[in-house]
């Protein structure tokens, strides 16, 4: 799609070229392709971009947003109408470069370095885009992240091999903030292991041209280290102060003073229940409504088994049991974490960069250099240029 | 953290340029060389504390002065004064240059809104010497596009009324030249290049349509329109100037921006 829309941008603009020729080649026209780049790009940061279409209704009412979602305005950077001027755009760079050669073919001396620069500068632009074109057309990039835990595997077809996550981690300080995220991670081609690599934020791995990027690390959402619950025992003579207990996962836990045990099953970060299967199960990955299933054992026999929520009050019929219990708190697992990563295949970039080099050369000659400094002392050159091409 | 010796130093700073700020007034008001002196030893002596402060800061924290808005802002105050402090001693630029803590003074007052914790850790993401690269740089850049706001400002401050106490206007539009020809190299540069080749490698793609890296493409956009306009002789030095301020703004608005906008670049 985007493709036919760059090749219809193109084939207007090369007609339009003939006759818009001196125009697109001018400094005004130059002037108005960049203001018109600039509202477009205006709009969108205002607008905000890639929201549901809902988001759009609520923040700027039913005919409005609507609009906005419809005529692409959500969506503006892949517009026909901005790749359109990012088409002109370039047309216009390469028309007023054929002018500028000329120019200077004839030029002699001192101004000849910005005016390299200046070519330099236009056409690096055009690398730059084009650049952009190539990743738009043959590169990828997954619309979502990608989360694996340890032990887990990931066929990358796009690139012919399969990743093994051996071990994702969270490093803290002391303090406990997060110090570094890393994935070792096993690349497998046809069976065999043909390398190994630890992948940080900022040292990604890049293997047949597709890029594995390390972004954040989530702890389990199936496992905690430890559970903290607020306990009440009822006794005879009626229930015991609140205090809390710490309960490992997955382990018998015997609450002190008492002949009770408990022992937490399993955990869910986004607890759901569907009544009909009678399971439960995990709406997302985040941490947003947190349940334990919890075991409670009395004298050494099961008399319950329940889920408790971190934010629910209200207790299912605990009358019977011999203390209550609340989820206050727990120790999120990041050693069994899910590790996030980003893939993509950006084949531009090379492109893209080249561009940026021959820019920063043309940018330096053109303001830098002697000469290029020299045009920049004021009105001299306000009159003279008026001409140049854009 | 808080309350150590980069913050004494930050404040030393801040009423100092406040009173370069009140100084210039006066100046503007007496025209007196003894008042422009004064002003320019007290816009020093804050520039020595903003300098103190920036290291104190890095320092403390083991890694630039560039990671919240805070550090961002007063660095960018100390790049402003540095800018205008090249430009001291020309001639006929007196009442430009007595300015220069003001707009520093500006922006010691919006840091000094923003959280200013000094945190030894840096997360994942800002661990790359790519950090000191593209914000320093990007830093440096916007410096140079304060200057141009402040003399493009005086310009057109000139044009309305006429004022014969304002510094020649061909000269103050020369120098706003100049401040941009130093500017937007260094932002295409350190701001876009730089940011884009970290994106790739921090990423996956050296560019997202980030908030802030569309209002960092805008502000460049406006400066090229800039250049443009100032080589042809439609460009007159009112309008030139009215886009140097407009491109100043939008450098604020994407210094902020990310703040209320979110996306990638919201650190803090």
């Amino acid at each position: 799609m985007t493709l036919w829309l760059l090749v219809a941008a193109v084939v207007v603009a090369a007609v339009f070229l003939r006759r818009f020729r001196r125009w697109l080649a001018s400094m005004a026209g130059a002037v108005w392709i960049l203001v018109v780049l600039t509202v477009m790009s205006l709009l969108g940061v205002m607008i905000g971009q890639n929201l549901p279409p809902d988001a759009y209704v609520d923040r700027y009412g039913q005919v409005l947003g609507s609009l906005i979602y419809r005529s692409g305005l959500s969506d503006i950077f892949t517009s026909w109408y901005f790749l359109l001027s990012a088409a002109v755009l370039a047309v216009s760079l390469v028309a007023c470069s054929f002018g500028r050669l000329r120019k200077l073919a004839t030029a002699r001396g001192r101004g000849r370095a910005s005016r390299v620069g200046s070519l330099l500068l236009h056409l690096s632009m055009v690398v730059i885009l084009a650049g952009g074109v190539v990743t738009a057309v043959f590169g990828f990039r997954y619309p979502a992240p990608v989360y694996l835990a340890a032990g887990e595997e990931m066929e990358v077809q796009e690139g012919g091999f399969t990743i093994r996550v051996d071990a994702a981690s969270t490093e803290f300080t002391e303090e406990g903030m997060i110090s570094e995220y890393f994935s070792d991670v096993v690349v497998i081609e046809d069976g065999d292991e043909v390398l190994s690599h630890r992948i940080e934020v900022n040292e990604p791995l890049i293997h047949n041209g597709v890029g594995l990027y390390q972004h954040e690390m989530l702890p389990s959402a199936t496992s905690v280290r430890e559970v903290l619950f607020g306990i009440v025992v009822r006794t005879e003579d009626g229930e015991s102060p609140l205090t809390t207990i710490t309960v490992p996962f997955n382990e018998e836990f015997e609450v002190p003073g008492t002949d009770i045990s408990l022992k937490v099953l399993e955990f869910l970060a986004d607890f759901t229940y569907d009544i009909e299967s009678r399971t439960a199960s995990l709406v997302s990955l985040s941490h947003r409504n947190p349940a334990v299933l919890v075991r409670m054992s009395e004298a050494g026999s099961v008399i319950d088994e329940r889920w408790v929520f971190a934010d629910v009050q209200t207790h299912r019929d605990d009358a019977g049991l011999p203390c209550r219990i609340f989820l206050f708190n727990y120790l999120p697992d990041y050693e069994r974490g899910l590790t996030r990563f980003e893939l993509s295949h950006q084949p531009g970039t090379p492109l893209l960069f080249a561009g940026f080099a021959a820019m920063s050369l043309g940018l330096c000659l053109t303001f830098w250099t002697r000469t290029g400094r020299k045009d920049a002392d004021g009105s001299g050159v306000r009159s003279k240029t008026g001409s140049d091409p854009g | 953290m808080q309350g150590g010796i980069d913050m004494l130093l930050f404040w030393v700073a801040f009423w100092c340029y406040l009173a370069a700020t009140l100084g210039a007034s006066v100046y503007a008001g007496t025209r007196k060389d003894g008042v422009r002196t004064a002003v320019f030893y007290v816009t020093l002596l804050g520039f020595a504390s903003n300098t103190g402060a920036l290291i104190a800061r890095s320092v403390l924290s083991g890694h630039p002065p560039v990671t919240n808005l805070f550090e961002y802002l007063s660095f960018f105050a100390w790049a402003i004064v540095l800018g205008f402090l090249f430009i001291w001693r020309k001639k006929g630029l007196e009442l430009l240059t007595a300015f220069a803590a003001t707009i520093a003074f500006a922006m010691m007052v919006m840091a000094s809104l923003f959280p200013a914790d000094v945190s030894r850790q840096l997360i994942p993401a800002l661990q790359s010497y790519w950090l000191w690269i593209h914000v320093s740089l990007a830093i440096l850049a916007e410096a140079a596009f304060a200057v141009a706001f402040v003399a493009s400002l005086m310009c057109l401050m000139g044009d309305k009324r006429g004022h014969r106490r304002l510094p020649d206007r061909n000269l103050l539009d020369s120098i706003a030249y100049r401040a941009i020809g130093i500017g937007f190299p260094l932002f295409t540069v350190g701001a876009l290049f730089a940011g884009a080749v970290w994106a790739q490698r921090a990423w996956g793609t050296p560019w997202s349509w980030d908030p802030k890296e569309t209002s960092s493409l805008i502000v460049w956009l406006v400066y090229a329109i800039y250049l443009h306009v100032r080589r042809t002789r439609r460009g007159s030095i009112a309008l030139t100037s009215g886009l140097s301020v407009l491109g100043f703004t939008l450098t604020i608005l994407t210094i902020l921006g990310s703040r209320f906008l979110g996306g990638l670049h919201s650190y803090g």
